[in-house]
């Protein structure tokens, strides 16, 4: 065995790619799995031995990354050197800041035990659903952008795209636990 | 990690939370958030129209202490400069005075972010009441 490819898509000996077929990914998976098993080593060398270990943390650490087409976008884009780093507010537009602290005061409200901040917590979280859904699709259609040019601009969007989502994702589930945590 | 006790203090007895009305002119909005960590910070002055000192500044943050104590500290740092001196407060000037860990220095970059804007939306509404031709 050489040197076994750190890179995830190295590893796997796929494409680059924002967009991947999870089929083939599965199958590249367990052909992978099967040939680095610990137990096709136990005669080999120590050193063998522990390649064959390593190579199986890659493996599952990179199924993991590459199966979840967020994070494997975050994978992607720090390789390209997008990682996501200190920029600040300067990819999150001003409206969703607004909608964003809106919503922080509407929970902690609803926390102080303000019950009349439940309505408006409910809507919001509908809003912000319908948010995301529509991130996704416009993530869909810049992975598929990306993919067909390998333009670094597109991945910069990507980047923007991606911050956004985190921002109103982790506000979904705030807004949720708080909502269930006062229903109970 | 464990936070500075000056991190602590901020946290524990934010300065100067609360809101100024937007629509005022001589009051600027800034609002800044970080996608990284979710954080939301509004924080805003009054100017004195007399005196063009900074009379009043207010901050709501829904983050982590240290991104609450970075506001906080630049609150109470706005207050008696003017709109000038306010721009020169550098997040290095928080770092070092509430002892931020790398990790938190993104906090104190908001808080230098959150007065930029500030300022700026002051300025922006300044010159929109200007008559024109005074700004010739």
């Amino acid at each position: 065995m050489g040197v076994l490819p750190s890179n995830y898509y190295d590893f796997f000996g796929i494409e680059h790619r924002l967009d991947l077929d999870l089929r083939d990914l599965e199958r590249r998976f367990y052909a992978l799995s099967r040939q680095y098993h610990p137990d096709r080593f136990t005669l080999k060398s120590a050193e063998e031995q522990q390649t064959a270990l390593d190579a199986t943390a890659i493996l599952n650490d990179g199924y993991r990354t590459l199966r979840d087409p967020l994070a494997r976008a975050e994978y992607l884009l720090k390789e390209n050197g997008f990682d996501i780093g200190e920029q600040g507010s300067k990819n999150v537009p001003p409206e969703l800041l607004e909608e964003v602290f809106e919503l922080n005061m509407a929970l902690e409200e609803l926390r102080a035990g303000d019950e009349s901040a439940r309505a408006g917590l409910e809507e919001a979280r509908a809003k912000f659903i319908a948010m995301r859904d529509g991130i996704d699709a416009e993530l869909k259609a810049k992975f598929a952008e990306y993919d067909g040019s390998r333009d670094r601009k597109v991945l910069a969007e990507v980047r923007g795209i991606l911050n956004r989502r985190r921002y109103v994702w982790n506000l979904v589930n705030e807004v949720e636990k708080e909502l269930a945590g006062a229903a109970a | 990690m464990s936070y500075s006790d000056k991190v602590l203090d901020h946290y524990n007895h934010p300065r100067n939370v609360g809101s100024l009305d937007r629509n005022d002119p001589n009051v600027g909005t800034g609002m800044v958030g970080a996608p990284e960590c979710g954080d939301v910070m509004k924080l805003q002055v009054k100017v004195d129209e007399m005196t063009g000192v900074i009379a009043e500044a207010k901050f709501k943050t829904f983050g982590c202490g240290s991104a609450i104590a970075s506001s906080s500290l630049a609150t109470e740092w706005l207050k008696g400069k003017t709109v000038d001196e306010a721009l020169a407060i550098k997040n290095t000037d928080i770092v070092n005075e509430l002892s931020l860990p790398p990790v938190k220095i993104h906090c104190s970059v908001l808080a230098e972010d959150a007065i930029k804007a500030a300022i700026s939306d002051y300025k922006k509404k300044q010159d929109q009441r200007k008559p024109v031709e005074a700004r010739a």
